[in-house]
This record gives structure tokens, C-alpha cells and sequence, in this order.
């Protein structure tokens, strides 16, 4: 990662004691970008540590491979050394289901990226809010950043809206059928 | 078994692909929103769809309208951070089969999808 991309963002969140004025050429998109910027960088971070997810994965599968050639080996015939071989093959084992679940937990990049777009949602709504009221014309889409995805009634759920969708699905389906 | 995945972040279809490949399932091609799903979609050979539903250019939802215009039968899987129950009921209503709220298990999609082809 380059270390400038998260600087940039740290240093713009941080010393905000007193925000700065607004000027006509500073508008909205700036924050805007910062949290875009964020998006991508974890985004492509989360990917670059898949990638080494992958690498262990396919190293343990080799590792695998080459144990079951030993197992095969004559001199490996020993119950002994078959036993320590197969608790060798079972570590290899814990050790791959691990890199799942470690790949599984990186959705939460997914998950926080939308909670950040739903914040910058808001953040547009109520700088479009004041603009309106001020009338100053900064709201052209020239000056909006870049995030595009349709929030405006989705996104991330609240905890406490949050249904148990089984449930939900199985209460729809029986409806349809009555 | 060729399945479509829809999702505009890469690292989620990375998930789903890996995913998928653990429960037996390597035959996948993906779009980064709607409109690509639409695409890979006429390209012909699919027979599963999981889509999310917050997306760039066309989002699940319209997505799932579009697919369900053209085709009643292929089985839709919905994979979302959207978990309100009138959120789960839109989408049911616009035509998917099942719903999967993020973050899921192993466990929980392959049970979705085996139900769904079962």
C-alpha cells in the first residue's frame, strides 16, 4: 500500500478543530473523495491479502500432495511413521480450513464500504440540503465525486431493523401459495 | 453447472468463487453490476444466478426484474447487506428465489444453493 494514500486521508480527518470556510471551488466532493479513496484502497488491500490467502492454500495443497507420495514410499510403511505422517496431513488439513475462514471473514471490506457510502449518501443530502437553503449553485453534478451506487433507499440494514430472512422468505412463499 | 455472479465489489465475487469451489461448484462467470450480468447472462450457458443488491449502473433488483422478464425458470440467489424484512420481501417480489443476508457462511450458501437446484 502506499503509505501517501492513507496519509492524505488521516491527515484531512485529523486537525479539524475549526472547519474551513467552504470556498466556491472547494465543494462537497472533496470529503466525498476522501471516503471513495478509502473504498478503494481497502477494497484493493483486501484483495492483496486474498492473494496471499491463495498462495498459503495452494502451498498447503502442495504440501499435501508430497506427504501422500511419502505415504507411498517403502520406507514410510512403518505404522509409526504412518501414524506421525497422518497427523502431519491433519494439520495441513486445520491449516487450509483457516485460510477459508480467514478468506471468508474479508467481507466485511464489503460490508464497511457500504456503510461508508451510505454516510457519504447523507453527507450529499445534507450539503445539498444547505446549498438549497443558501443558494449558492455549488450542486452541479461536475462538482459531485464519483461514488455512483444507488443508496437512496438500500444499503446497509440498522441492527434493529435487521430480519431473519429465513424466516422472512419462508413467510413470503407460504403467502404465494395461499 | 455454470453460475453467474453479480456483485460490484471483487472481493465479494472472490469470496463466492472460492466459496463455491469448496462445495464443488467451478464453472462461474461474473458481472460488476446489472448491466454486466445482462451481458454474460445472453452470452447463454448460465444456470444460477447469485446477484447482490447495491450496485452501480443497474442494481440487483432491477437486475432480477430484467432476468425474470426474459426468464421465469433460472434459479436467482440474492446476497446482500440489505436485511430489513420489506427489503426481503421486494426482492422476493421482483423474483428471487432465496435470500442470503452478508456476512454468510460456508455452510449457509451452500445449503441455499443445493435447495435452489435441489
Amino acid at each position: 500500500m502506499d503509505p501517501s494514500e492513507i496519509e492524505t486521508v488521516t491527515i484531512k480527518g485529523k486537525g479539524k478543530a475549526k472547519a474551513a470556510p467552504v470556498k466556491p471551488d472547494d465543494p462537497q466532493g472533496h470529503v466525498i473523495s476522501e471516503l471513495d479513496a478509502v473504498t478503494a484502497v481497502t477494497e484493493r488491500e483486501t484483495n492483496k491479502v486474498m492473494d496471499q490467502l491463495d498462495l498459503i492454500s495452494g502451498l498447503v495443497a502442495t504440501q499435501q500432495a508430497l506427504i501422500t507420495g511419502v505415504m507411498r514410499h517403502p520406507g514410510a510403511q512403518d505404522p509409526s511413521v504412518q501414524d506421525s505422517i497422518n497427523q502431519v496431513m491433519a494439520a495441513g488439513k486445520d491449516i487450509q480450513d483457516k485460510v477459508y475462514e480467514a478468506m471468508d471473514l474479508m467481507q466485511f471490506q464489503d460490508i464497511t464500504r457500504q456503510k461508508l457510502e451510505r454516510i457519504v449518501h447523507h453527507l450529499r443530502q445534507i450539503h445539498d440540503y444547505i446549498v438549497d437553503l443558501l443558494g449558492t449553485g455549488l450542486k452541479s453534478e461536475g462538482e459531485r465525486a464519483s461514488i455512483g451506487r444507488t443508496i437512496a433507499s438500500t444499503g446497509t440494514t440498522p441492527d434493529e431493523k435487521r430480519a431473519h430472512a429465513d424466516s422472512v422468505v419462508e413467510e413470503f412463499k407460504r403467502s404465494q401459495k395461499d | 453447472m455454470k453460475i453467474l455472479i453479480v456483485d460490484d465489489s471483487s472481493t465479494m465475487r472472490r469470496i463466492i468463487i472460492n466459496t463455491l469451489a469448496r462445495i464443488g461448484y467451478t464453472d462461474v462467470v461474473e458481472g460488476e453490476h446489472g448491466k454486466a450480468g445482462l451481458e454474460k447472462l445472453g452470452q447463454g450457458g448460465v444456470e444460477m444466478i447469485i446477484t447482490d443488491w447495491n450496485m452501480p449502473e443497474m442494481d440487483g433488483l432491477e437486475f432480477v426484474q430484467a432476468v425474470r422478464a426474459q426468464n421465469a425458470a433460472i434459479p436467482i440467489l440474492m446476497v446482500t447487506t440489505n436485511a430489513a424484512k420489506e427489503d426481503i420481501v421486494q426482492a422476493l417480489q421482483a423474483g428471487v428465489n432465496n435470500y442470503v443476508v452478508k456476512p454468510f457462511t460456508p455452510d449457509t450458501l451452500k445449503e441455499k444453493i443445493e435447495s435452489l437446484l435441489g
